[in-house]
């Protein structure tokens, strides 16, 4: 049920792809609202739809059908332009393959939204959100892979989102690194405020989570709420 | 037929990658089409004239007398290494052509005989009976521009005498390839004609019966002219002989030996510039395909092809292009071949064209062309080569921007995608560096192409506007007192006239000897003036010669030297003479002395050619129909009619010259462009994407790369600018000739103009990438690892 400090909810969305004869179906009518600061955590095999879901609440792809509400306003009717301005002043993504800049520095990659940002922190409150005000001056090529991750959430962060979007964060990291990058998640959703929502295989990062979503088949088949939050350092896979 | 797979992929990779493969195929083919061009116009050009010398038997040696008996022949005949030997009538005439008001003339010749040199080549008719008086064969471009045909009557004044001339017969003859009149600078159908006449009707006409006004002879192949020249002198100067010259110093064969030289010139200038952006090019492409193929490649090698044959396979995806550019190469360069053909056609007056398809300068440019390919691909093929499986197969490390520029880029207050823009850039720098070199390139070839234009203008300005401010030059039939100019004076429409003295002369200094015309003029000539370099006029020294810088360089002579002046008229005196001064022109090698300083030189007197005169504009009727009438008219240069068929027929030339430069520029800029941007779009694809997942809008990304194709782009500017008036300056050094010397006037609109086109073309080109950038697939990229 939409509560009124919900800030994004999905109604009735479904995602359908075309290729040549054969249509898939990535979404099916699927209902979802998430509160301001929530902190989610979405589980579910490849190909059950859970990145192309979201894709649709970040604003980089489109529903079929349905529609995506922040803050009460339908971002589906958006335009180009429109959808290029949500995501630079309420979205903040992390991926898997991190994808910084390599020719900028931890610190460039985090101002280069700051920049454009409406609202933003200054780049060195990013980057020392999530620890790694040290390495503010290294290039992608001189981190590792958890803290190039880092500098990644550090760049979402940094405009103050309103929504934090996260596909696989910790996909292509080891067990200890990806404890420290979901440690940084953890304290940029509590210092921003920002709803988080974290894409994983991993089940076992469900336990640090507000709330958890099984995807399967396009579908939100299962929704569990976490009475008590573990922090990621009480967490391992 | 089965195809190999790695064939097919090289066919598929090159159907995927079109857009770039043409671009590089472009620049390959406007380098084939180039060489094609300039090798086979050149070729074209020299074995038709040497074709046409040799089955019109064209005379080695000329030598004007102003009488001399036939029975001199004999003993010209055995001068040693002399195997043929021609004496003949050669006079100027003036037509009277019904409508006509500006001047005309007709150089009349007596038609060769069976055996003689010069023959003629009959284009319609035939040969005037040898004894019917009034009979004439004329040169087809006179006859062309008048209607002239078969059985036409011509009027023409010879020796004071109204002469009816039936015309018999259309001719050419390789002695006038490019027939220019007397004192013209651009051939002039209308106004300038050849007409050949039985010998006994000139001797009549002229009373020389018994005697030869002109010269021409044959020498053995390898056989020292300056010997013969002066054994031939030696029997001419008794009777008037001007001294003899070789083909150098014939207008017709001097101007194509001209032509020839600009084409040589152009096949050394042109095609290399193209296979060297092309080879640029490619080395650009395929590094990036093969960074892009890693994978592919270490799974071959571990699929167990061996590296030569990887390489092979690459090389073979170069070579398609390269195929691609041969065969359009061939194709444009056939067809710019023919379009020259018709020029020369029109130019030059050849009964044919020895136009074949030599195989070798396909085979030659195909071979270069493919070559150069071969030579761009090279590094990134040892690459291949040197590839282990394991490495290839395994992502490519991060690219490491550690040292590019931190420095520098930390001090400067950049906007984060300037740093991007600046450290990729520098990240590549044989990359950025060879982009640069081809725009640079690209605006070269307009920079030495379009400065002719404020040249031409300059020639012009200086030479008539400045110097030659005569309306009119008239030149006597021969040398008359200096009193005759009062009679001229006297004409309708004359208000003012300068005479002048033109003495034929051989200026010698050490071992270097010219031959000129040495021209006297008033000291206050106000007409006709006499320039120093800085464009200010020279007064006219008391005995001194002033020379051109073209004769002066010619001569290794330097003002306050002194040179030996052996006149070659008159008295044929020898005089030591001071050089006075060092005087601009651009036609011709110019020596001049004030007017009775050159008459107590040649030992004279008061002797004058004729006159430059300044006329009433609305009188210039009257004035050509008193002028042409009267008896020591010998003819007229009108200024206006000389500027004007200057300009027209440079207008034509360069017209089709300009296109083909613009269109070859534009190829290269395309090309390079289209490269650069679609190799940067390709390594910052992801980047770009992820810029727009962070919510830059498209007109942001965009500017990325746009910017980075920008900074190429101005940086290739003044390289192009410098690049470009390095070659204009060799060309001038490679087109000066004596018979016209080049300004070289490069002005700012020079480099302005070839800036705006190679900028447009650049434009067009961002326009096309732009639209990929649009298209960027924002979610495939962030599923993927590079």
């Amino acid at each position: 049920m939409p509560q009124a400090k919900t800030v994004i909810e999905a109604r009735g969305l479904t995602k359908t792809y075309r290729n040549g004869p054969t249509e898939v179906r990535a979404l099916r009518d699927v209902d979802f609202a998430a509160a301001r600061g929530e902190f989610v955590v979405v589980l579910g095999p490849s190909g059950s739809g859970k990145s192309t879901f979201l894709n649709i609440l970040g604003g980089i792809d489109r529903a079929t059908s349905g529609s995506v509400l922040f803050d009460g306003q339908d971002i589906s009717t958006f335009g180009e332009q429109a959808l290029t301005r949500y995501r630079r002043d309420h979205v903040g993504f992390v991926f898997q393959f991190y994808n910084l800049v390599p020719s900028l520095t931890a610190l460039e990659n985090v101002a280069l939204v700051t920049e454009i940002a409406a609202n933003p922190m200054r780049p060195e409150e990013a980057l020392d959100i999530v620890g790694l005000s040290a390495r503010r001056a290294h290039f992608p090529a001189q981190l590792s892979g958890g803290e190039q991750q880092r500098v990644a959430i550090a760049r979402a962060i940094a405009k103050r989102p309103d929504l934090l979007f996260c596909d696989e964060p910790t996909g292509a990291l080891d067990s200890a690194t990806g404890v420290l990058v979901l440690e940084a998640l953890v304290e940029a959703n509590r210092t921003t405020g920002a709803t988080t929502l974290i894409i994983t295989h991993n089940a076992t990062i469900q336990q640090i989570a507000d709330r958890t979503l099984r995807f399967a088949d396009g579908r939100i088949v299962d929704e569990m709420t976490n009475a008590t939050r573990k922090r990621p350092a009480e967490v391992s896979w | 037929m089965v195809i190999p797979p790695l064939r097919r992929k090289a066919l598929r990779d090159l159907r995927r990658l079109w857009a770039q493969a043409l671009a590089i195929a472009l620049v390959l083919a406007a380098g084939v089409a180039t060489l094609i061009l300039g090798n086979g116009a050149h070729r074209a050009l020299s074995d038709t004239r040497d074709r046409y010398y040799s089955e019109y038997r064209f005379a080695d040696l000329f030598s004007d007398v102003v009488r001399a008996p036939l029975s001199l022949v004999d003993e010209i005949r055995a001068i040693d290494g002399v195997i043929g030997v021609e004496a003949r009538i050669v006079k100027l005439a003036r037509p009277e052509i019904p409508g006509m008001v500006e001047p005309a003339s007709v150089l009349l010749v007596s038609v060769p005989a069976e055996d003689g040199l010069n023959r003629l080549h009959l284009r319609a008719g035939r040969l005037p009976e040898p004894a019917v008086a009034d009979e004439a064969v004329v040169s087809q471009d006179f006859a062309l521009a008048h209607g002239l045909q078969q059985g036409a009557r011509l009027m023409v004044v010879m020796n004071g005498k109204r002469r009816a001339l039936t015309i018999t017969g259309i001719a050419l003859s390789p002695e006038f390839i490019y027939a220019l009149g007397p004192g013209e600078m651009m051939p002039d159908p209308r106004r300038f004609g050849v007409v050949w006449l039985p010998r006994p009707a000139l001797e009549q006409a002229y009373d020389l019966k018994g005697a030869f006004s002109n010269l021409v002879l044959r020498l053995a192949p390898g056989l020292s002219e300056p010997r013969v020249i002066a054994a031939l002198d030696r029997i001419t100067a008794p009777f008037g002989g001007g001294g003899a010259t070789g083909r150098a110093d014939q207008t017709s064969h001097a101007f194509l030996d001209a032509e020839l030289r600009q084409l040589g010139a152009m096949v050394k200038v042109l095609p290399p510039i193209f296979l060297l952006v092309a080879a640029m090019l490619v080395h650009m492409t395929l590094s990036r395909l093969i960074t892009l193929e890693r994978e592919q490649i270490g799974l071959l090698k571990a699929l167990g092809y061996t590296p030569l044959q990887i390489a092979g396979h690459y090389l073979e995806f170069v070579l398609l292009i390269a195929a691609v550019g041969i065969v359009a190469g061939f194709a444009a360069g056939a067809w710019l071949r023919a379009g020259l053909a018709q020029l020369y056609a029109r130019f030059f007056s050849f009964p044919f064209l020895v136009f074949g398809t030599d195989l070798r300068v396909y085979g030659l440019a195909a071979l270069v062309t493919a070559l150069a390919a071969t030579a761009g691909a090279l590094q990134s093929l040892r690459a291949v080569l040197a590839l282990p499986p394991a490495v290839a197969m395994a992502p490519p490390a991060p690219a490491d921007y550690r040292q590019d520029g931190r420095g520098i880029l930390r001090a400067v207050a950049l906007r984060q995608t300037g740093r991007m823009v600046a450290r990729h850039l520098w990240h590549w720098p044989l990359r950025t560096a060879s982009s640069v070199l081809g725009m640079a390139m690209a605006v070269a070839i307009l920079v030495a192409s379009l400065w002719s234009f404020g040249s031409i203008d300059y020639m012009i300005h200086v030479t008539f506007g400045l110097a030659e401010r005569q309306d009119v030059k008239m030149v006597f039939t021969a040398p008359e007192p200096g009193r005759a100019v009062a009679d001229i004076r006297h004409m309708p429409g004359v208000m003012a006239a300068e005479p002048f003295r033109m003495i034929p002369a051989r200026l010698v200094h050490g071992t270097r000897s010219k031959r000129v015309a040495i021209e006297g003029r008033p000291a206050d000539a106000r007409l006709s003036r006499v320039l120093a370099p800085d464009l200010r006029p020279m007064p006219m020294p008391d005995t001194g010669l002033i020379l051109t810088e073209a004769l002066a360089e010619a001569l290794a002579l330097r003002t306050g030297d002194r040179v030996e002046v052996h006149f070659l008229d008159g008295k044929r005196s020898v005089v030591d003479l001071p050089v006075s001064g060092i005087s601009v022109g651009f036609m011709g090698l110019g020596a001049t002395m004030e007017l009775s300083a050159l008459g107590r030189a040649a030992g004279e007197g008061a002797l004058v050619s004729g006159a430059n005169l300044l006329l009433d504009p609305n009188a210039t009727g009257a004035f050509f129909a008193t002028a042409t009438l009267a008896p020591k008219t010998g003819f007229l240069n009108v200024t206006d009619l000389t500027v004007s068929r200057f300009r027209a027929t440079l207008a034509e030339n360069i017209t089709l010259m300009i296109t083909v430069y613009v269109t070859l520029a534009t190829i290269i800029a395309v090309g390079v462009v289209y490269n650069f941007s679609r190799i940067a779009l390709s390594e910052q694809g992801r980047e770009l994407a992820s810029l727009r997942v962070l919510g830059f809008t498209r007109a942001e990304v965009a500017a990325v790369i746009l910017l980075e194709l920008a900074i190429v782009v101005l940086l290739a500017q003044p390289l192009g600018w410098l690049i470009g008036h390095g070659i204009g300056l060799a060309m001038v050094a490679a087109f000066s000739s004596d018979l016209y010397r080049v300004p070289f006037v490069m002005g700012r609109e020079v480099y302005a103009t070839a800036s705006l086109i190679v900028l447009a073309a650049a434009i067009l080109s961002a326009i096309a990438i732009r639209g990929r950038i649009n298209r960027l697939d924002l979610i495939a990229v962030l599923k993927t690892r590079e």
